[in-house]
């Protein structure tokens, strides 16, 4: 395989309690993001699938670890250097109503990128504007209205025009459809598939929806708190899923079909998500699994890769189980 | 079966400064003792205020009942004073929505919150409420119930709060429960935990349900009955297995067709064309008209009559036969 065009080694993050101790958000965590691909993340909330997603593009800067992209040693990029670099990846957040300044025009929205990156006349930051509304099928009208005028769904494509206007190389996706409808949701998906394919940047998707994820992305990866379980093609993690909360985790999305719904056996996860402040030792999903032994109570599981190809579990037992 | 809530030609509309918004605009269907229906529509449909709107939970003004009747137990809601409504809600209509939090007191203890139905529908001394209310926390799966009812409810986690809030809504064991997207804050394995949970009590008690959600999987999983609703108006109604195989109405396919599902690979999503209609500016035609790809003149002009097939499937469309 090609080498990763975004690579994080062992990334932590950590937040700082008041009164002591930290949050464990992400608690070390290896992830390669590749050229081209789509990278699933998916995970419950407060799994630190934000967490990640923010720090693999220093919107906070990770605790511990270390971070590549295109080649670079992206941590110990500083000021000048880390603006410039900082056009190769970009972000699409949840809410299209608050990534947006609401007195900002599309055009002063979507140019402000452009003028803070390039030096460009006006007649080429116009072009590249209408080239990034035309992308993300806007008309030409849309330019000089203010996010107010628009739906939920145009809104986001607006969030997706501003992250494309400068060409990145990576996109951050976290949580995009979220709050979408389910007839806007699909078209937004179609977009960012389509989105994907013609300019071939790669795309690193967080959501919680295990469905949408499964749509959008040619891998997959599953975090539970702070730590990433299971990573798979998606072919594989939905075939044959091998840690046992993926397997829990894909028994208990519903599917629109009742024929299907009625003869579905679902494995019960007992008991809630550990807090992140105090996570349990060794392997983090111990208090919940079904096949717990007293080897998980002691020792945390590494990621590792299957034999059989292009997937990767932390588990000490998987495997060993016939489902 | 003769049926426990049957709702007939209901509107209501809201009367703001912008102009009358048909949130309601002639609805019908029944629901029936043991059974689950589920409403299902996009932000908008007025699925919520098709509900809560008869059970005076909005403040009218701006909220204005236009007309129609809705029979619970053969008396109509819309007919009743105050006084009458009051006795009802809380007591044979019990609700649970979708942010527990924010229907919880935060400080009041969870038990002081737990007695209130029952001391004043049933007219039970604070200690036998307490008692019952305990009892009620078991049957939900709440262990160590004594201690939770000491509890306040930040105490508790999202999932823990709905079972709470469950608990509180079946203390006076109701003839209806209606439910409002029960478990859209919550993650997806809690999620089936709660759909569970709330299937479960159903069987024991022959209450009947009115699920609001806008998860088609969810539907799936847990409606006998169906009502597909959009811009104010039912589109169709039947069983789940009328809506989920033999579905006549183009927006219920298209809605159907347009959401990812697990158990599929899907290449490229069918999508359902712009978005979903001002509430305001809806014609006298099919609110969906602009969207629909079966299109005629005559639905710009006439909401379609009612076709149907056997006693329970129904639908509003002028075409004759989709694909």
């Amino acid at each position: 395989m090609s080498k990763p065009i975004l690579s994080a080694q062992d990334l932590t993050v950590y937040y700082p309690l008041r009164h002591r101790g930290f949050l464990r958000a992400v608690d070390g965590v290896s992830l390669d993001l590749y050229p081209g691909e789509v990278l699933g993340l998916v995970g419950e909330s407060g799994c630190g699938k934000s967490s990640l997603g923010r720090a693999l593009i220093r919107l906070h800067d990770p605790s511990s670890g270390s971070l590549s992209a295109l080649g670079t040693d992206f941590l110990s990029l500083k000021g000048r250097k880390l603006r410039e670099f900082r056009r190769n990846i970009q972000m699409v957040f949840q809410d299209p109503y608050a990534s947006l300044n609401p007195r900002m025009t599309i055009f002063d929205a979507l140019s402000e990128p452009l003028r803070a990156h390039f030096r460009l006349t006006t007649q080429e930051v116009s072009k590249k504007v209408a080239k990034a509304l035309e992308q993300v099928g806007l008309t030409e009208q849309a330019r000089d209205k203010y996010p107010h005028e628009f739906s939920g769904g145009q809104r986001q494509r607006i969030a997706i025009a501003r992250a494309l206007v400068l060409d990145p190389k990576v996109l951050i996706a976290d949580e995009p459809v979220s709050s979408l409808d389910v007839s806007v949701q699909a078209q937004v998906l179609n977009l960012l598939k389509e989105i994907q394919k013609s300019t071939g940047l790669s795309m690193l998707f967080i959501s919680h929806n295990l469905s949408v994820v499964k749509y959008i992305s040619d891998r997959i990866a599953v975090m539970y708190l702070g730590k990433i379980v299971e990573t798979a093609n998606r072919e594989d993690l939905f075939e044959k899923p091998l840690h046992p909360y993926t397997q829990a985790l894909i028994s208990a999305v519903p599917i629109p079909d009742p024929k299907l719904e009625r003869e579905r056996k679902r494995i019960p996860l007992t008991g809630e998500l550990p807090s992140a402040e105090n996570p349990p030792l060794g392997c983090a999903f111990h208090t919940r699994c079904p096949w717990v032994v007293p080897r998980c109570l002691e020792e945390r599981p590494k990621l590792q890769a299957v034999a059989s190809g292009n997937q990767e579990v932390a588990c000490f037992e998987a495997g060993k189980k016939e489902n | 079966m003769k049926p426990l809530l049957s709702i007939q030609d209901y509107k209501a509309h809201f009367y703001t400064r912008r102009g009358i918004v048909k949130a309601v605009n002639g609805i019908t269907y029944d629901v029936h003792p043991g059974q689950t229906l589920a409403i299902v529509g996009e932000s908008g449909s007025g699925k919520s205020v098709s509900q809560l709107s008869y059970l005076g939970l909005l403040p009218t003004p701006p909220l204005k009942i236009m007309g129609g009747q809705v029979l619970f137990d053969g008396n109509d809601l819309l007919q009743m004073s105050e006084d009458q409504l009051r006795k009802i809600r809380g007591d044979k209509i019990s609700m649970i929505f979708q942010e527990p939090m924010t229907s919880l007191n935060p400080y009041l203890k969870i038990g002081s919150q737990m007695i209130e139905p029952l001391v004043i529908h049933r007219k039970k001394t604070k200690k036998e409420a307490w008692k019952l209310a305990t009892q009620a926390l078991e049957r939900v799966g709440l262990s160590r119930a004594d201690q939770a009812m000491e509890s306040y409810p930040h105490e508790f986690s999202g999932g823990m709060r709905q079972r709470v809030m469950i608990a509180m809504a079946l203390t006076t064991d109701p003839k209806l429960l209606i439910a409002d997207e029960p478990t859209t804050a919550l993650d997806v394995t809690v999620q089936a935990q709660i759909l569970e949970l709330l299937k479960s009590i159903q069987q024991e008690n022959k209450m009947a349900m009115i699920l609001i959600t806008h998860d088609l999987g969810v539907v799936a999983g847990s409606a006998d009955e169906v009502v597909v609703m959009y811009a104010g108006r039912v589109f169709e109604t039947g069983s789940v297995d009328d809506i989920f195989y033999r579905s006549q109405h183009p927006y219920t396919r298209a809605l159907l067709r347009s959401t990812p599902r697990l158990d599929k690979l899907e290449k490229e999503l069918p999508v359902i064309q712009g978005n979903p209609p001002d509430l305001i500016s809806v014609s006298e035609g099919c609110p969906f008209y602009e969207r629909c790809s079966y299109q005629k003149e005559i639905c710009k002009r006439e909401f379609p009559r009612e076709s149907s097939l056997g006693a329970k499937h129904k639908w509003f469309c002028h075409v004759e036969k989709i694909s």
